[in-house]
């Protein structure tokens, strides 16, 4: 009985440290996702619901804009995430064993851009990138180079954002990475000094096999960031032209909030948890595994 | 570190000069657009379009700044930008602290489960449900409120999955100790361990404070009118203004950059001890 009673206790005490977060969690999470679902069945006009089933997806899949949204955001992802894993392995791997202030300079001159976020970043590359005054189209125009007009061409404006992205975003792989390989037992490196090994050999066959678990997280992370990639496409190109940048996240703003078409947008968000929810299942066994 | 003592040094050395030469070349182009948004800044409104270009500044003059705070409510939406990050982030970590404090030290029933849960929402982004998200702010009434911004952030499960391993480095005899001297739970959660894991607030409250700071989207939808406009929301606008000065959009942009530099420069460790948290190590 006094076990019983005592349980009980810690149960509530329990219960009761969990309580605030957990009540903003159901409100703000868990509510969205199955009220979302239940919306993405829905055709919603102003206060008017009427169930329509999956006509929603149907419309979806039948929509040129959605599929192209679709196409792009998967490129975006593959050579977003590539670059991001190519350039922060290079980067790190050459500094990771170098004098500590500048390993913490050249952390600190890749995670800036990081830091002043993508709406600040967006802007200045709109002026470097500017077809009239732009640093990059005047630069283009003294090489004679064909366009200058980088982001109203419909085959240079995805390779454009795509760099934009990874140049702004990169900085965080390059933490991850340097922390994983600073971490990596020091006798290791001894024994392939030894052995005579190359620097080049010591990146390729030590380092980056032991920093595996870093570049799985690195990628899923970076996936579902691209995923979701707005602000860059919301400032600099509208999606355009003729919807050559559109991204499934943009897609989705413009649907809920432009053409007022709920149901729409909300199988958008939909079909992205589910591909969020899909990609995460490694990390998360990861995760938990070393519980 | 390696190859140093190593007799075919010299190859080895060479590649890595290469390498590194590489990495310093790519780091000052990479904060090239940095330099440019600065100077740009300082320039009066013809020099900034001049070309070819001054490369660095001829007469440098803060009339842009000056502009942006007189034509536009700047102080309004770097108010606005201020309280939402500190009011989310303060909450953030008061409710992710007694969260991962149950987490970690008190055994309750459903104890793994709720927590599994709260940490695969860490791998949704909020944005793809931004639609029921509104819907649920606009019946609460916080469209063009800060509390609207304010709340849905302080739901991330973020905070209790980083406290939580601050939590469990403490040792359990100092909560039982305490316990038998009479301690409420509360008790031994405010005055015993809260001090104990300072560096993990620290590092919780930088690294949420500049993610907040730096959201856009959110705000964008939340706050449409005037006076709810935030910073991010505010320099935005700048941008799709019809004004061509560009030299006053990059003292707009500049406007929202430099805290987070400055808050950047100051706290490095926290964003490498932070970041690192998240990641898998063997």
């Amino acid at each position: 009985m006094r076990i019983k009673g005592k349980s009980l206790k810690e149960n509530l005490t329990g219960y009761l440290f969990i309580a605030p977060q957990l009540l903003l969690f159901l409100v703000f999470v868990v509510y969205p996702i199955f009220e979302g679902i239940r919306l993405s069945l829905y055709k919603i006009n102003y206060q008017q619901e009427t169930f329509i089933g999956f006509e929603n997806y149907s419309r979806l899949f039948a929509d040129d804009v959605f599929v192209k949204s679709t196409l792009n955001t998967v490129i975006f992802v593959i050579l977003i995430v590539a670059l991001t894993v190519v350039f922060a392995l290079f980067v790190s791997a050459s500094i990771f064993d170098k004098n500590a202030k500048y390993v913490s300079f050249i952390r600190g001159s890749y995670y800036i851009p990081v830091m002043v976020s993508m709406v600040v970043m967006s802007m200045i590359w709109s002026f470097l990138l500017n077809p009239a005054n732009g640093l990059i189209p005047y630069a283009a125009r003294q090489m004679e180079m064909a366009s200058v007009n980088f982001l109203g061409d419909t085959t240079l404006v995805l390779p454009v954002i795509i760099f934009i992205t990874f140049a702004t975003n990169v900085g965080s792989a390059i933490i991850l990475y340097i922390a994983a390989m600073i971490g990596v037992p020091k006798d290791v490196f001894e024994a392939a000094e030894i052995d005579g090994a190359s620097r080049l050999k010591v990146i390729f066959k030590i380092l980056i096999p032991m920093v595996k678990p870093t570049t799985i997280y690195i990628i899923i992370m970076n996936i579902i960031a691209v995923l979701k990639i707005f602000v860059v496409i919301q400032l600099l190109t509208g999606g355009g032209p003729n919807n050559a940048s559109t991204t499934l996240m943009y897609f989705l703003y413009n649907n809920a909030f432009k053409y007022n078409q709920l149901g729409i947008a909300s199988a958008v968000g939909v079909i992205m948890f589910l591909i969020a929810l899909v990609l995460s299942i490694p990390q998360l066994r990861a995760m938990f595994k070393k519980d | 570190m390696f190859g140093r003592r190593n007799k075919n040094k010299k190859k080895l050395e060479k590649i890595d000069i290469i390498f590194n030469g590489l990495v310093i070349f790519f780091a000052a182009l990479n904060l090239f657009p940095l330099y440019w948004l600065f100077t740009s800044s300082l320039k009066n409104s013809s020099d900034v379009v001049k070309m070819p270009p001054d490369w660095f500044p001829k007469s440098i003059t803060f009339s842009n700044y000056v502009d942006v705070f007189n034509n536009q409510p700047a102080f309004r939406w770097a108010f606005n930008s201020i309280v939402v990050s500190l009011v989310s982030t303060i909450a953030l970590i008061i409710v992710s602290c007694l969260a991962a404090y149950a987490f970690s030290k008190l055994r309750f029933r459903g104890r793994n489960v709720i927590f599994i849960i709260f940490i695969s929402s860490l791998m949704v982004p909020k944005e793809v449900m931004i639609v029921p998200l509104f819907r649920i702010i606009q019946d609460f009434g916080m469209v063009n409120s800060l509390n609207g911004m304010i709340w849905p952030n302080v739901a991330t499960a973020f905070g209790v999955f980083m406290m939580k391993g601050f939590f469990d480095s403490i040792p359990d005899s100092l909560r039982e100790s305490a316990k038998i001297d009479g301690a409420s739970e509360f008790t031994v959660f405010y005055k015993i361990m809260m001090p104990m894991v300072k560096p993990g607030i620290g590092a919780l409250f930088i690294l949420n404070f500049v993610q907040v700071w730096n959201d856009y989207l959110w705000q964008l939808v939340v706050g449409q009118d005037e006076s709810s406009k935030t910073l991010m929301v505010g320099i935005a606008t700048l941008m799709q203004d019809l004004n061509p000065n560009f030299a006053y959009k990059m003292a707009g942009a500049t406007v929202a950059a430099i805290p987070m530099l400055v808050i950047f420069i100051f706290f490095q460790k926290y964003f490498t001890s932070g970041i690192s948290i998240g990641a898998v190590k063997e």
